[in-house]
């Protein structure tokens, strides 16, 4: 990309581009959040496709972010694949103890982060 | 069950395990963006415009790697199609009377987590209002900037002396998406989850890991069309 027009100091400079794409971004996810709280979905066939579309979207969406962002850590050694299976079964652990989500996220990078110590 | 008072102060303290949560993934997201290349303000405006830590990460890495502006938009929009089920969702829960005012406004801040966190405290009793989720919202969107902020100025050297640190941080991110996957998880939902990692894997491994993303996700709802995981709710 080109070079960045300086800004404030100490902030590095904004390049265009990257404006550009987090505006497009940015407002099309506000109207994600936005306009479906305005519509009216009575009518919405509750075993129609859309219906059905809607429904798998949020768990298809969350399942091939999870895989995607495991994947590369699969390419690690065998002694790098602990930590991986620590901070899954902490995840997973707490999140059947406790059913929140942020206790078990903090949960399995705990427990990641110290089987990665425990290995170095 | 007593019904609390859904304040602002409400939707404040119910944002707390938000922030103890958004604070290092977004020093996390911030220090990644320092160090793929990104400045403190490139970084600070992708979580001020978009607030969406997944796709925001993946920006970082679309932004490095020079992929045009539509390219890059169009990824990333489809990854946050999933926000589209959360306004009908909550509005379920509450009523088709709550009042929605100012959705306009806070709706920019409802977020996996914040949808999440909404449901729960509801469950437990709170009142749906506007200030309480403007209280929710507007503290994990605060946490979320302070965190990216910190991140981005300590810059790509900061957690040099502390690989475990380092690592653990950089495990945020699958272990939250492996939460929210729990948290919405339902027997019916299994054979979409599995098409949708097939999917990824699959494309991702012969073509690109972008393409595999999206693979995965229109993998998934089109299985949800087809039938599969159809009494999910």
């Amino acid at each position: 990309m080109p070079g960045r027009s300086q800004g404030l100091r100490g902030w590095g400079g904004m390049r265009s581009e990257v404006l550009i794409l987090a505006l497009i971004v940015g407002a099309c996810t506000w109207g994600f959040r936005y306009f479906p709280l305005r519509a009216d979905l009575k009518d919405l066939p509750p075993d129609g496709a859309l219906a059905r579309f809607l429904s798998a979207t949020g768990p298809a969406a969350i399942a091939t972010l999870f895989v995607a962002e495991v994947m590369p850590l699969l390419k690690l050694p065998l002694t790098g694949l602990v930590p991986l299976v620590a901070g899954v079964a902490a995840v997973v652990g707490v999140f059947v103890w406790r059913k929140s989500a942020v206790v078990a996220t903090l949960a399995g990078s705990l427990a990641y982060g110290i089987a990665f110590a425990l290995l170095g | 069950m007593r019904e609390e008072r859904a304040s602002f102060w409400g939707g404040l303290g119910t944002a707390v395990p938000l922030v103890l949560g958004y604070l290092p993934i977004a020093f996390s997201f911030g220090v990644a963006a320092t160090r793929s290349g990104l400045s403190v303000a490139e970084a600070f405006a992708l979580s001020l415009i978009i607030y969406a830590g997944a796709a925001q990460f993946l920006a970082i890495a679309l932004i490095a790697a020079g992929a045009p502006v539509a390219v890059a938009a169009f990824t990333l929009v489809a990854m946050n199609i999933r926000h589209v089920l959360y306004g009908p969702a909550l509005m379920k829960r509450v009523g088709a009377d709550a009042r929605r005012q100012h959705a306009w406004a806070w709706s920019f801040m409802l977020t996996d987590e914040v949808f999440g966190a909404a449901l729960g405290a509801l469950a437990r009793g709170r009142v749906f209002s506007e200030p309480f989720m403007f209280g929710l919202g507007l503290g994990a969107y605060a946490a979320w900037l302070a965190g990216t902020l910190v991140g981005a100025y300590a810059g790509a050297g900061a957690l040099d002396g502390w690989p475990a640190v380092s690592a653990g941080l950089g495990f945020r991110l699958p272990a939250l998406f492996l939460a929210l996957l729990l948290s919405i998880l339902q027997r019916a939902q299994l054979p979409v989850i599995a098409v949708a990692a097939v999917a990824v894997v699959v494309v991702t491994w012969a073509w690109s890991g972008t393409a595999g993303l999206l693979a995965g996700m229109i993998a998934g709802a089109v299985a949800g069309v087809a039938g599969l995981g159809r009494h999910a709710e």
